[in-house]
């Protein structure tokens, strides 16, 4: 079993089809629900979280000597994202297969799928591996 | 009090400057900056990704969605891990931002509030049916 982070990512395309299309706000409410729910019901949901637009963000960079902070969001539209999942499926494959069934429609819409690696993957003996586990273990992660 | 997710994004300059690290350096200046956001009851959630190359991407453009291995776009559009914080405002988010153990040409970090419940309609029944998710997967 892994853990599959599937990231919403929407070029302008998409955006403006999506404002075009003037869907209305509770039917899109209840379609994430509907998805959100067989992904519970299936046991495969470890967390998702929508974001807020991008254009109310902030990057901070940290190339000089100093991070500096900027308002404004990272990039052009198609480096965005709005939103994700984190599932806890077998392989990619079933990751793949979960995303092909979100709820996304049109031109420009994509899901990008990667993988989580776990703490298991990092050197046991590492103090700080250690502590992270322990972190994961008291929340419930692990 | 908010959620803001902070993502890391790197540029190409940014991901050869990383290769050149010590594995094990990078995982003690990151474990001390979790470290410091759990002593302050801020952090909720934090992930690395496996590498970009190893990815896929789901293009839902036509009837029946598309599936391609391989990463999103190009470096600058990719990003390789996040936090997650319950932070009293975006000013504090973009403190703890700017203490990541983060540096040289390239690297960022994008700061984005993620919605709550005050973003949406208590009354439908979806909504409700999320804060109990919510609830029982312990990610309220």
């Amino acid at each position: 079993m892994a853990k599959y982070m599937l990231i919403m990512r929407a070029s302008d395309e998409a955006q403006e089809a999506f404002a075009e299309a003037g869907i209305d706000f509770d039917e899109m409410l209840a379609t994430m629900g509907r998805f959100n729910e067989e992904m519970i019901t299936a046991g495969v949901l470890v967390a998702a979280e929508g974001l807020e637009e991008p254009e109310k963000g902030v990057v901070v960079d940290y190339s000089g000597d100093e991070p500096v902070a900027t308002d404004g969001p990272y990039g052009e539209t198609k480096e965005l994202f709005n939103g994700f999942w984190v599932l806890d499926v077998p392989t990619m494959d079933d990751a793949v297969a979960w995303a092909r069934r979100a709820p996304l429609a049109g031109p420009g819409m994509k899901a990008e799928i990667r993988r989580i690696p776990g703490i298991d993957e990092f050197p046991q003996d590492n103090e700080w591996v250690r502590r992270e586990r322990a972190w994961r273990e008291r929340t419930g992660q692990l | 009090m908010g959620k803001y997710m902070l993502i890391m994004r790197a540029s190409d300059e940014g991901r050869a400057a990383y290769e050149e690290m010590d594995f094990t350096e990078v995982i003690a200046a990151m474990g001390r900056y979790n470290e410091q956001m759990m002593d302050a009851g801020v952090l909720t959630a934090g992930e690395g990704l496996a590498d970009a190359a190893e990815g896929a991407v789901v293009d839902f453009s036509t009837d029946t969605p598309v599936v391609t291995d391989g990463p999103y776009g190009e470096t600058k559009e990719l990003f390789n891990g996040f936090w997650i914080l319950d932070v009293a405002s975006q000013a504090e988010a973009i403190e703890w931002a700017k203490r990541a153990p983060l540096s040289g040409p390239g690297t960022k970090l994008e700061v984005r509030r993620v919605h709550g419940d005050e973003d949406f309609p208590a009354d439908n029944e979806w909504i409700q049916k999320e804060k109990q998710w919510r609830q029982e997967l312990g990610t309220e």
